[in-house]
């Protein structure tokens, strides 16, 4: 339950700060202020964006529910159990946003969906021990 | 090619920096969610651990060339061409940090990596 939990938080604190992150480095380069491969100029510009700064805080606080969860399950198990995000995203663009979402998209949804059902099934195996924890019941 | 080079950092410094942040935080011990007052001593004993910072080193690494991809080149090319990474991840998961993947589990990152591929093609 409580990697469930967490890595609930995890996902969705991770796609709005995608979404944020996303948008304020697109506001730049429309505004014409990135010439192209000067790294410390980007991030000079990005400290001036609100919009950065919430993807970024958002984008923290997915790092910070990740690092917990890594504490004690297995990267192989959490990686693709975050993965899940994606599926969140075209699910609310599709209810929430009205958007027109193409099959292809639909199938890869699809199929993240079977695949983290199998690594959910495989369940969090703890680092270094020889017990396989049975699939999330007792949360770790 | 300067966005096949940046899409290779961004795949592998992420990779990397996911396996040393792993073993950083399997060396802390599990960090109980529950309890606040925890929190300072816990983050001490994080911010201390070298391969939690290797594994920032190399995270960050992976941001900043994502950001700058980003700035150039469409989210529907870059995530598709990222996805692979939850493959190489959980290769470097099973020969650095020797985690015990089942065939389950395998085919469960190779489905996630194809989805995540299909669902963000323009």
């Amino acid at each position: 339950m409580k990697t469930a939990v967490v890595l609930s938080l995890a996902i969705v604190a991770q796609a709005a700060g995608n979404v944020y992150l996303s948008k304020g480095m697109r506001e730049m380069a429309s505004a014409g202020q990135i010439s192209g491969d000067d790294l410390p100029l980007i991030l000079l510009r990005g400290i001036e964006s609100p919009t950065i700064w919430i993807g970024t805080a958002l984008l923290l606080a997915f790092f910070l529910l990740y690092a917990a969860a890594l504490s004690w399950a297995d990267l192989s198990f959490v990686l693709p159990a975050t993965a899940f995000g994606y599926v969140v995203n075209v699910a609310c663009g599709y209810y929430f946003l009205n958007e027109a979402v193409r099959p292809a998209r639909w199938t890869g949804a699809a199929l993240i969906s079977i695949g983290v059902f199998f690594v959910a099934r495989s369940g969090p195996v703890e680092h270094g021990s020889e017990k396989v924890v049975k699939p999330d019941r007792s949360g770790q | 090619m300067k966005t096949a080079m940046a899409i290779a950092i961004v795949v592998f410094a992420g990779s990397a920096g996911d396996v040393s942040l792993t073993k950083g935080m399997k060396q802390v011990g599990v960090i109980s969610v529950i309890v606040p007052r925890a929190f300072a001593s816990i983050g001490k004993r994080v911010l201390t651990n070298k391969f939690f910072l290797v594994g920032v080193v190399f995270m960050a690494v992976s941001f900043f060339a994502f950001l700058a991809v980003l700035s150039w080149a469409d989210l529907s090319l870059i995530i598709p061409a990222t996805s692979i990474s939850f493959v190489v991840s959980t290769v470097g998961a099973k020969l650095i940090l020797k985690e015990r993947i089942s065939r389950l589990r395998w085919a469960g990152a190779l489905l996630v990596s194809l989805g995540v591929a299909l669902i963000s093609l323009p």
